[in-house]
């Protein structure tokens, strides 16, 4: 009987993806080929590459995202080492905060390293002043700059890499370390010549991660670059959209984005797909620590000294602007105030819209995303209906769009008849789902993976129905599983800014998007106020996620 | 419980075929092993019992009910069948009873019939302490046991099992052997059981169909299967067995190494290569020269002579390098590099019939 119903459902499927994904992109190059009368050119191509206010952004782009990851291995490397193969103190703090700091989305930490170290307020700057007696016109940091905004990106991307490279450490097996050990090699030497080694395509795997970021970053150009008078692709791409909008030439401009990140996937997937030596599970022994010795000390105060950067002086600075009259003192007992909580939650007509829609599309993205994710990853894991790779590869397909491309190209597909969605939060619904559709996909296809077919099967050979089955016993092995990808879309909607920059509209500002305009009228004390709040309503949802997730009785059979 | 039968049964996966046209009818309250090594289509084969699959050709009837054939496949629920999984498949959000009593729920049964039923079960298979807990707290053979019990608590027609120990420590598997065959005993379910380990289908079948490569090659109580292989494959895989090669004789009798060779088995046909297969204890080892002319002797060489406690284990090179296990009585010792006489009595040497390419 299920295979009658199976056709109808992989096409509805299909086509709600190929709707999501196809329509977009395929705009997008349609717009990009097409001169203002309608006719094929390659005109807008031809525009953009000898336009030097295109050609410089691309150039500054790549020198960014070279930079960047180039600093987070440099960075991330020494660190994700010390914490998992050394006895360095407080090594399971460490972790826990650099995986904390990727909870502060990418655009908040740059407005919050501007209180820092802009030339003239920056906090830092001020007490370098204070300390050194310079005049008030110099400064020893001008977070305004290609190097502030490098520095920046790489506080928010070494992170993923540091995550990479301590979980493929903790994996490697001690016993090829003890291999080097027995035939004579010395502790420094085995590390030098076995662990790096073996950890090193695991290394240039984080490297790409790190490019692709900050190539596709978009928040942290956005409030650094444009003040300091230059642009990098994705500011450019959304300043063609700015009046009077050039979305031919936004259209051609998000092609080069869109080819070099999908060549920067397949690279990745390479290397990772090399680590087979490095593997996983098997019968091997737990990973040797090395002894610092009197190294500890240094060690963690390091540790520390490069969490301060994402972390410990950003919230610093946000909390003394959310909670201080002006925000470029430093906030005593005595001038504590309220008043920016006030005026922020009471006064500022925006916010309370912008929270309801935030609020809005973040659930409806997370129930959505969710539904249709788990339905195509039961479809896949269970082979339910023929063809469903194809389902299986339009799911993965958006994690080859840059949210600002998606945009574009959203904005292209939808602002015509039959399907006008501008202008209306239909459209960020849409490119919400369709951006966090990969990881949800696969965070619940690995799900079905652990829930074992032979499971499903008992079921039915005792009688139950391929329905019954799925309500008494898929589903409530999945349970934890899909709640924890519905907080996880739903955090990740939260903090979303490159699409919805480009699709909002007056009427459907969401919460990221207000704290970047709130840029433009330079009301710190708000901003800070909205940033603190994104980030504790972020906290929440994921340590709620956590604690559904770590419940014990779902612990596999055998 | 009711008779399996098996029509022509075949299933096709785009060009390659994982069950080809197998016939095999289970008798009322037998238990039949589907042996061969990995990929031979003995689990296809019983998916195609469960009604997980259909067939692509061929029909399946149960009682004398039709319930699969490519045109119409009764689904699992609708067969009143059991089956244990090789992971047990234990549903881990539930414990121990609840697992056991979810076929009789699914029955819609009456509280007070389904807490019998249930307490009986769980006394036979000596589960009635762990009836409160969760299968991530059970071991390999408790878990073992719960899956037997769910199967039988609902009493199927049929039960089907695949490769239900292949999970368990060397130990518990031949206890569970044992206990799969007793409660076969007591309860009398039609049973089909796969499985790739041979020492296993000795002890628990009625009945044992040796495949490969889709295929039924051998079909037969476990004495003969293991006394009277039919095929080259089936010697391999129940072990234990020397196979040799030669030629038919005008005779009829098999040359091998320059010697001749009676054997039994099928007729041969003048000219044609044949293998015979001959078990290693039972070929005879010894220094001397044959009184009787060497009627069914070979000569050759000791290359290796193990020690095994019960039984000395030899490797003996013939005149064309073909080398030959014999077991022999540990009395008998004789070093390496001695020359010696192997007899082959004719009534063990079976002339095999040729493999399937």
């Amino acid at each position: 009987m299920t295979r009658d119903l199976s056709r109808p459902i992989l096409i509805a499927v299909s086509a709600l993806l190929a709707a999501m994904i196809v329509l977009p992109v395929g705009w997008l190059l349609v717009v990009s080929l097409t001169n203002k009368e309608g006719g094929a050119t390659l005109g807008n191509f031809v525009a953009l590459f000898t336009d030097p206010t295109f050609v410089d952004p691309l150039i500054t782009t790549l020198i960014i995202a070279c930079s960047v990851s180039v600093i987070c291995c440099l960075v991330a490397a020494p660190l994700g080492w010390l914490v998992a193969r050394t006895d360095m103190p407080l090594a399971r703090t460490v972790r826990t905060l650099v995986m904390a700091s990727l909870v502060t989305p990418p655009f908040v930490g740059a407005i919050a390293w501007e209180m820092l170290a802009a030339p003239n307020s920056g906090l830092l700057n001020q007490l370098w002043r204070l300390m050194s007696g310079m005049p008030s016109d110099e400064a020893l940091f001008d977070i305004y700059s290609l190097t502030g905004l490098i520095f920046v990106i790489s506080c928010y991307t070494f992170p993923y890499v540091f995550i990479l490279v301590a979980n493929a450490l903790d994996r490697m097996p001690g016993e090829l370390e003890d291999a080097s050990s027995m035939l004579g090699a010395k502790t420094w030497q085995t590390a030098r010549r076995i662990t790096v080694p073996l950890a090193l395509p695991t290394l240039l795997a984080g490297a790409l991660v790190a490019f692709l970021q900050a190539l596709n970053l978009f928040g942290s150009p956005a409030i650094l670059a444009i003040p300091a008078g230059f642009h990098t692709l994705t500011t450019r791409i959304w300043s063609l959209f700015q009046f009077p909008p050039k979305p031919e030439l936004a259209a051609a401009a998000s092609v080069p984005l869109l080819v070099l990140t999908i060549l920067l996937l397949r690279a990745q997937a390479m290397a990772l797909g090399r680590r087979g030596y490095a593997v996983l599970g098997g019968k091997y022994g737990a990973p040797r620590s090395i002894r610092l010795g009197w190294l500890r000390g240094p060690a963690v105060a390091l540790a520390l000294f490069v969490l301060a950067m994402p972390l410990f002086l950003p919230y610093a600075a946000l909390f003394n602007s959310a909670f201080s009259r002006v925000a470029s003192r430093i906030v005593t007992p005595e001038t504590i105030t309220l008043h920016n909580v006030r005026f922020t939650f009471l006064e500022l007509s925006s916010t309370m819209p912008a929270l309801k829609n935030t609020f809005l599309l973040a659930t409806a993205s997370a129930t959505l995303g969710a539904l249709l994710a788990l339905l195509i990853a039961y479809i896949v894991a269970r082979k339910a209906v023929r063809g469903h790779r194809v389902l299986a590869f339009l799911a993965t397909a958006p994690l080859a769009i840059p949210g600002i491309v998606l945009g574009v190209g959203l904005f292209l597909a939808y602002t015509r008849p039959p399907l006008a969605l501008y202008g209306t939060l239909w459209i960020l619904l849409i490119a919400f789902v369709t951006i966090e559709l990969p990881a949800a996909y696969q965070q619940l296809g690995s799900a079905f993976h652990a829930v074992h077919p032979e499971l499903e099967e008992a079921g039915r050979m005792l009688g139950a129905t391929r329905l019954r089955t799925l309500a008494d016993i898929t589903a409530p092995l999945l349970r934890s599983a899909v709640i924890a990808t519905w907080c996880f879309i739903f955090v990740a909607t939260i903090r979303e800014l490159s699409a919805a920059v480009i699709l909002f509209t007056s009427e459907t500002k969401v919460l990221s998007v207000l704290i970047f305009d709130l840029k433009e009228s330079g009301d710190v004390g708000a901003i800070a106020v909205l940033s603190l709040s994104m980030v504790a309503i972020t906290t929440i949802v994921i340590a709620a996620a956590n604690r559904l997730h770590a419940r014990p009785q779902m612990r596999p059979a055998t | 419980m009711a008779s399996v039968e098996l029509k022509g049964l075949s299933r096709h996966y785009g060009n390659a075929v994982a069950v080809d046209g197998v016939s095999l009818r289970v008798e009322h309250g037998q238990l039949v092993c589907l042996l061969g090594p990995s990929g031979c289509g003995k689990t296809t084969t019983l998916r195609l019992i469960a009604g997980f699959i259909e067939p692509s050709a061929g029909e399946i009837e149960v009682g004398g009910k039709l319930l699969s054939s490519p045109s119409r496949t009764v689904p699992p629920e609708g067969r009143n069948m059991s089956m244990i999984f090789q992971s047990y498949a234990l549903w881990p959000h539930m414990t121990v009873a609840e697992n056991v009593a979810y076929g009789l729920k699914i029955r819609k049964l009456d509280r007070a019939t389904i807490d019998a039923k249930l307490k009986a079960i769980l006394g036979t298979a000596r589960l009635e302490a762990l009836a409160d807990r969760y299968p991530g707290e059970l071991s390999g053979g408790q878990q073992q046991r719960v899956s037997l019990a769910r199967a039988l608590v609902v009493e199927p027609e049929t039960l089907l099992l695949d490769e239900p120990l292949s999970n368990l420590d060397a130990n518990l598997r031949e206890e569970m052997r044992f206990e799969i065959r007793r409660l076969h005993d007591q309860y009398r379910y039609t049973t089909v059981y796969v499985t790739h380990d041979q020492a296993e289908a000795m002890t628990t079948a009625d009945l044992i169909a040796v495949m490969n490569k889709g295929k039924v090659e051998q079909l037969g109580p476990p004495e003969e299967i293991y006394a009277k292989p039919r095929s080259e494959f089936v010697a391999r895989f129940i072990g234990g067995s020397n196979i040799l090669r030669g030629s038919a004789l005008d005779d009829g009798r098999i040359s091998v190494a320059g010697k001749a060779l009676r054997t039994t088995g099928r007729k041969l046909q003048p000219g044609r290569s044949v293998s015979l297969s001959v078990r290693q204890h039972e070929i005879g080892i010894a220094l001397d020269t044959p009184l009787s002319g060497g009627d069914n002797h070979l000569h050759g060489v000791v290359t290796r002579q193990v020690f095994l406690g019960s039984t000395r284990d030899y490797t003996v090179a013939l005149d064309d390098k073909t080398e030959l296990r014999v077991t022999a009585p540990p009395g008998c010792n004789i070093a390496p590099g001695q020359t010696v006489w192997l007899h082959l009595p004719a009534d063990q040497c079976r002339a095999l019939a040729e493999d399937v390419p």
